[in-house]
């Protein structure tokens, strides 16, 4: 528990990264307090310049930008993580079974996460959305986890066939362990800091799908989110009308949950892979490393 | 050269599932899908739209097998339908009007990426833990997650608009006429600089990342450390021994990152106004031009199939041990 303390402590990257996203959620949360007009409500002229009165300026509509920001946040994170979530689960869970109960399940299972792999998933989600009408952040949920759980499946499958030899594997088959148990107790645990990267870069990826469903206008219309945001400052020509202020605050939101999650993935994959390992603790130990080549030198 | 039946059959499948989806999602919908295109058309149903739709999809009263039939029986003979937007042009010829510039986007931003995100992720390795990996490594996995709309977004206000550097729209200058003259192909290559950074970050971060992981096990390599014993300098065993090996994982993650990188010309292309598969994807579904729709998402998955294919042969070609197998 020390060991992983001090693990932690020396990831300034994930630190970062972790102080961004809640710091996001947060104000996702205090919505109400921090922020407490009604979003959709019209407050000024159109596409008014930041001032104190409207710290990140007006939409064309005139509604209030700031106020949008944060309640946006709302609907974008929580689909984001809830998206991810379910990407990650159905990832986990079908790689799982594929790689332990092997045989003509697994090859079956294998197919068809690389088919589904191989689809393009933006093409095919517009194909859905399309189809759908506007569609609601729950729908957009859906849609983005059934298109997208083949990358967690393959990393899991393989883990799992790599563990499944193991001794202790074996041992608990010996000992008579339903299968359930072994799936559970024994594979799971072990499968958790994959687990972590899958679920880390569900989200980013569920975040991107997001945004780009819903500035394309298939998200609904009424509900604010930074998407929807985008699409709207994008339908009413801020960036030819010079309204950056309209288009900057979303874009905004987005880059900086997604710089978050990305510096939280970035130490997730160090931890994982020691290989991989950069930060202060390798370049320490190459520091020495060299040192120790020159003392070398120098004695010979 | 041999590709494995087990390859083929996963293409096959995701052929298959992706026809089959085209023809499942509209029926899929209340009443019968001529019915419901109709409503979804509302007041954008013209004569000539409603006609479109009707002639796609046939008689909708028969059994759902010969509808099926029918509709490979179209498929086979490259008969997608006709749009309803650009009524009567059908759907092969409104894509392949922009299936090439989408193509020539994909393809330059691809190939300037590999360039650099190797030689980032080549670097990186080599260098692991000094100050330039602990820079662009992080940096890498920072552009993997900043959806392209925010990229072409910000990209097209920088440049486009508020210092006015690159032109906003169009895939050449509309007062030249197209032809292989200098000043077409400079423009054409002008008006794609915008869209292929707005491509690149995202494919950089990706191949910097796998190439990065893939180069530092392989430096862990027997050869490498001959290599190194031999004197050679370490130019020419980092690009000769260590980079050329590595690039095989690299390749793969290429064909798998494909439909992310069409998902991104999507958007790229409707933010700089560039004339391709995105941006008529995005006319038709604003227009709720079905058969377009459905006939772009067979093309992309078509595509997507072509290049995994194309990077199957490649990667049988270059890695010496399946090379050897084949032979």
């Amino acid at each position: 528990m020390n060991a992983a303390l001090k693990l932690i402590r020396q990831q300034r990257k994930a630190i970062v990264g972790v102080v961004i996203i809640l710091a996001l959620c947060l104000m996702a949360i205090l919505a109400p307090v921090i922020a407490p007009k009604n979003p959709s409500a019209r407050v000024g002229r159109s596409h008014q310049p930041p001032t104190i009165e409207h710290v990140m300026g007006t939409t064309k509509m005139g509604r209030d930008v700031y106020t949008q920001f944060v309640w946006g946040a709302r609907t974008s994170i929580a689909v984001g993580f809830a998206t991810g979530i379910a990407i990650t689960a159905l990832g986990t869970v079908i790689g799982l079974i594929a790689g332990y109960v092997g045989g003509r399940t697994d090859a079956a299972l294998d197919l068809a996460t690389n088919a589904v792999l191989v689809i393009p998933n933006i093409p095919l989600l517009i194909l859905l959305a399309s189809f759908a009408g506007t569609v609601g952040p729950l729908a957009i949920m859906a849609i983005i986890a059934l298109t997208s759980w083949p990358w967690g499946a393959r990393m899991t499958r393989s883990q799992t066939l790599a563990l499944r030899t193991r001794d202790f594997v074996t041992a608990a088959r010996m000992i008579g362990e339903p299968g359930w148990r072994i799936v559970f107790v024994e594979l799971l645990p072990n499968l958790l800091p994959l687990i972590g990267i899958n679920l880390v870069g569900s989200i980013i990826y569920a975040i991107v799908a997001q945004t780009t469903l819903e500035y394309l206008g298939f998200g609904d219309p009424l509900q604010v989110s930074w998407g929807t945001m985008l699409y709207n400052a994008q339908n009413s020509s801020a960036i030819i009308l010079g309204a950056w202020w309209d288009i900057g605050a979303p874009a905004a939101g987005i880059a900086l949950i997604g710089l978050g999650l990305a510096l939280v993935n970035f130490t997730f994959d160090e931890i994982a892979n020691p290989q991989l390992r950069s930060g202060p603790a390798l370049s320490r130990w190459l520091r020495l490393n060299r040192a120790r080549n020159r003392n070398l030198e120098a004695a010979r | 050269m041999r590709i494995s039946s087990r390859r083929l059959g996963v293409y096959t499948i995701a052929l298959v599932f992706a026809i089959v989806m085209n023809f499942t999602v509209p029926r899929l919908m209340p009443g019968t899908p001529v019915d419901a295109m109709i409503a979804q058309l509302g007041s954008r149903a013209t004569p000539a739209a409603i006609e479109a739709i009707k002639a796609r999809f046939g008689a909708v009263d028969a059994p759902i097998a010969t509808q099926f039939v029918d509709y490979l029986k179209g498929l086979a003979t490259l008969d997608l339908g006709v749009s309803v937007k650009y009524y009567p042009q059908t759907v092969v010829a409104v894509l392949s009007r922009s299936a090439l510039w989408t193509a020539f986007l994909v393809v330059t931003a691809i190939l300037f990426s590999l360039l650099v995100g190797v030689t980032l992720g080549a670097v990186a390795a080599w260098r692991r833990g000094g100050r330039f990996d602990t820079i662009v490594s992080p940096l890498s996995v920072v552009m993997i997650a900043v959806p392209p709309v925010i990229i072409a977004l910000t990209t097209l206000f920088l440049f486009g608009v508020s210092l006015r550097w690159f032109p906003v729209g169009y895939a050449y200058d509309p007062s030249l006429d197209p032809g292989l003259n200098f000043a077409f192909v400079g423009s054409v290559f002008f008006h794609a600089i915008m869209p292929v950074l707005t491509l690149s970050p995202y494919l950089i971060g990706e191949f910097q990342t796998t190439m990065r992981s893939s180069m530092i096990s392989v430096l862990g390599e027997d050869y490498v450390t001959m290599g190194r014993a031999k004197g050679l300098t370490s130019m020419t065993v980092m690009f000769g021994y260590g980079a050329r090996n590595a690039m095989l994982p690299v390749l793969t993650n290429l064909a798998l990152m494909l439909g992310a990188v069409f998902g991104g010309s999507i958007v790229t292309e409707i933010v700089f106004n560039y004339p391709g598969l995105g941006l008529t994807l995005f006319t038709a579904s604003v227009a709720r031009d079905y058969p377009v729709i459905q006939g772009q998402l067979l093309m992309m998955t078509m595509a997507t199939l072509g290049a995994n294919l194309l990077v199957d042969i490649i990667y049988g070609l270059v890695d010496p041990r399946l090379r050897e197998a084949a032979q």
